[in-house]
Parts: C-alpha cells; structure tokens; sequence
C-alpha cells in the first residue's frame, strides 16, 4: 500500500517537523498547524489510494499495469487519471511516451531478467506528465515517475529542454532507481550515488538499445538524445561511451564528466558529484558491452543486473562494484571466462582493476543452476 | 527584509547540470524585485533552518542553495524539490528564471 509523500502541495512533515523545532514562535505556530492539516489530509488521501488499489489490483493480477496521471502544469502529486492499462493512445503525445517508456522498462526487467516490476512483485508503475510549468527535470519520488516538459515557459528562441518523456531512456533511467530502491537500497551520495545513478544509466540504455534491438556496437550511448532544443550545442546529458563529450554550451557549460579515476571529481554539489562521477562506472560498462558485443542486456546487463540485485550493497563504492560484477561474471559464465575478462578489462580501463579473488570455478560440464537459465535465457552459449 | 545580494545555485536534477545567479535585487525589473522581496518576507527566510534537503529516496530532484544578504549578515538555505512548499516552489521558480537570463547573457 501506498504512502505517498506530501511533497509540494502542503509543507511535508519532516520539513514542518524542522520548523516547529528550530523555526522562530511565529514559524513554530504555524509548522504545527500544518503538521495538524497534513495529517488531515494523509488520511483522506490514504482512503483515495486503498479504495484506488484496490479496484485496480482487480485488473493487476500476474501483468504488466500502468498508469500515468496529468498533474496539469501544478505540483500535486500524483494528479489526475488520464490512461490506464488496456485504453487506447491518448490524444496527448506525452502521456502515451511515459506509457509505452514504462512498458518497454517493465519489458527489458521481465523479459530478459524475470524481474516482475520495480519491486520484482508486479507493482503498479505509475507516471506524472506535465509536473509544474518550465520544470526541466524528470524524477523518482520513491513511488512513482515525474516528468515535467522542459522549459516551455520560455520563448522558442531561448528554450533548452524539450519535455522529458521524449527519450525513452530517461523513463528506464527513472524506473530503475526504484529497482535499485527496493534491491542494492545505494545511498544517494558520493560513491553509492554515483553507482546508484550508474545503473540507472546502464538499464536507461539498456531499454532503448532493447526497443531498438540495437547490438552494442550500433547503441549510441548517449543518455537523453532528443532531451536539447536546437538552441543547445548537444547530443544529450551524458554519453556512457565518451563522458564529458555530450555537450559543450555556452549557458550550459562543458560535460563535466570523468571517465577515469584519476580524474574523479570531488565536490559537495549534486549530493556529492552523483550525476558527475557516474561517468566512471558508466564507461566500465560501455566497454564491457563492446568487448563482448552483440546486445549488452544479455551478457553485460545480465552480470550489471545480478550485481544490483544480489552483491551491491547501501554504502558500495566504486572498486566494490568493480569486483562484485567481476565476481558476478565469474559465477555467471565461470572464472577465466571471456565474461569476467571483459568486464576486468572495463573496470581497468577506468582506473579501477577489479580484485582477483572474485570468480567461481566453472563445473566441468558447463552447467549449474545460472548457466542452465542463461541458456534458457538465450545468454549463453548452448553446451 | 532589506536585501542587499543574492547568490542561488541548483544542481542536481537527472542532467545533473548547475544553473547559478549572484544579483542584487536594485538590478533587477522593478516589480520583479518586488515579487522577490515579498516572497522572502513571505517565508521568513532569514528564520528557516540552514539545511532542509530531499528525502533520502528523491532520486533526480534538485537541491537549491540560497543566500540572502542583508545589512544583519548573511543567511543560507539548502533545500530540495521534495522540502518546498508552494510559497518556496514560486521562489525556487522565480530565482531559476533570473538564473537562466543571467547565464544567458554572461
């Protein structure tokens, strides 16, 4: 069930909660009020969803559900109903991009790694398009995916951002930060930032390259094409295959990101450099998927996807990730495997060999449980 | 509240990228200005706590610093996408608009 955050539309108690405790009387007063209020409305709120999800887990059962809701240019959260699973297209462009962007998610998740939704047990993937006016971001609030539509408050000549469900694999990149809410569970600083925001990159691409049937070699590995106006000199927010190379603008400014270790940046902003550093890891992965070619969700993705859901853990860094998926490739394909060299060969190319220690032996006959469901998983070779 | 200068900045966000003003308010359109200083009188800003950041699961959101200047001193709030309410949403928007024309024109 859900408990959604109040964001935005009332002050949310934990801010409320700050006021009545360090704000002056006058502030502390009405901070009390609001938290009086807020739970007022929680409850009624609370009502809504449970009579909501229930009629809507009726239709739920063993399926991929979807919904997107139009927050009509206001910040209330979730907004307004406007397709559900099994409707036609809507009229709206936007609203039929965040649905069919959240399809090919749950697609890649549940086709490739039979994960059943974020949460691996079939949870409803809810959408917001139009959130707030010149809202140039999309997120995750823990529950559901936001999408604003750029900054089309501005005049054409000086707009930058068009809207944010134009690229798919912004939609994947929202979606996975909630697989790896409910799996690794990464902090959203630093290092485990910066690998939480990786792997959204990595599973971002990933969708696309899946819609596209694109092979590594053909993917672009630019996150976001299509997000820039024509007013921007860009091909995109990052690119995993050059980071620092996506954009360089005069209102923009430079890429600022690294693509090797020794040029980590450190820096308080950004929760600690998280859309910044993500470069590194990124790039481990652009070059393991190229060393093995064919599609990198089947290989690279599987071994990036066991890393997630079994070895990462809240305060992983970098070199951690380097050897679990070093660890993880030895388990998937065995040690020594032309698997685990590929991805030892991506982690050092980034300034992070992985430690040796991981791996298993493979059995003598090729077998075991993971290699007999990658077979059957079409993601390895036949014995 | 007579404001002398103000520094805002905003990261984060899925492009991660930094959009930053440092004006005084004089040099901004008259009724702009005036929209500012209420909005700031309007929340008390010299009065809210420094730090009231995202929650620890508002992935993508954007983090805003802002430091208001007065004649008393100085004040800074850091505050995400998921602490604000209206009043501090319209702020947000409005020091974002200021952001953009001056990285514009620099």
């Amino acid at each position: 069930m859900h408990n959604r955050l109040p964001i935005n539309c009332i002050i949310p108690p934990h801010m409320s909660k700050n006021i009545a405790t360090k704000g002056t009387e006058a502030q502390k007063v009405r901070a009390i009020n609001t938290l009086k209020t807020s739970e007022q409305m929680r409850g009624q709120r609370q009502a809504l969803a449970e009579f909501s999800a229930a009629a809507f887990r009726v239709a739920a059962v063993g399926g991929k559900e979807r919904v997107v809701y139009d927050a009509k240019n206001g910040s209330n959260l979730p907004g307004t109903i406007v397709r559900r699973e099994g409707e036609p297209p809507s009229a709206d462009v936007t609203v039929n991009e965040a649905f069919d962007g959240s399809g090919t998610t749950y697609d890649l998740f549940n086709d490739v790694y039979k994960r059943n939704s974020i949460d691996g047990n079939g949870m409803r993937l809810d959408s917001t398009v139009h959130y707030k006016k010149g809202y140039d971001n999309a997120f995750w609030d823990g529950e559901q995916m936001v999408y604003g539509d750029g900054d089309e408050d501005l005049p054409a000549s000086e707009r930058l951002f068009n809207r944010f469900t134009i690229a798919i694999d912004i939609m994947g990149h929202e979606l996975t930060h909630g697989v790896t809410q409910f799996e690794a569970k990464l902090t959203y600083s630093q290092q485990p930032g910066a690998l939480n925001e990786s792997m959204s990159d990595v599973f971002g691409s990933l969708v696309k390259q899946y819609q596209l049937k694109q092979t590594a070699t053909e993917a672009d590995w630019i996150i976001g094409q299509g997000l820039f106006t024509a007013n921007v000199n860009g091909v995109g927010i990052r690119s995993m295959k050059a980071p620092g190379t996506a954009y360089d603008d005069p209102v923009l400014g430079k890429d600022p990101q690294p693509g090797h270790m020794k040029d980590y940046v450190t820096t308080i902003s950004d929760n600690g450099g998280v859309h910044i550093n993500s470069g590194i890891p990124n790039r481990a992965f652009y070059i393991t998927a190229v060393e093995l070619g064919g599609y990198a969700w089947e290989k690279a993705g599987q071994i990036w996807y066991v890393a997630l859901n079994d070895k990462l853990e809240a305060n992983s860094k970098f070199q951690d990730c380097a050897n679990l998926t070093y660890r993880a490739a030895g388990e998937l394909f065995g040690a020594g495997s032309i698997e685990q060299q590929a991805v030892q060969k991506g982690w050092t190319e980034v300034g992070l060999p992985a430690d040796g220690g991981g791996g298993t032996t493979p059995p003598p006959d090729g077998g075991g449980c993971l290699q007999a469901l990658l077979r059957f998983l079409g993601a390895a070779p036949a014995k | 509240m007579e404001v002398e200068r103000i520094k805002f900045e905003r990261t984060g966000g899925i492009a991660g990228m930094r959009f930053a003003a440092d004006f005084k308010p004089e040099d901004l359109p008259d009724e702009q200005a005036r929209t500012l200083t209420d909005l700031l009188d309007d929340l008390d800003f010299d009065e809210l706590p420094e730090q009231m950041t995202n929650e620890p699961s508002a992935s993508d959101q954007f983090t805003y610093t802002i430091t208001v200047e007065t004649k008393k001193g100085e004040h800074t709030v850091v505050m995400g996408d998921a602490s604000a309410d209206e009043k501090m949403q319209s702020l947000f928007d409005l020091l974002t608009q200021i952001a953009r024309r001056q990285m514009r024109k620099s």
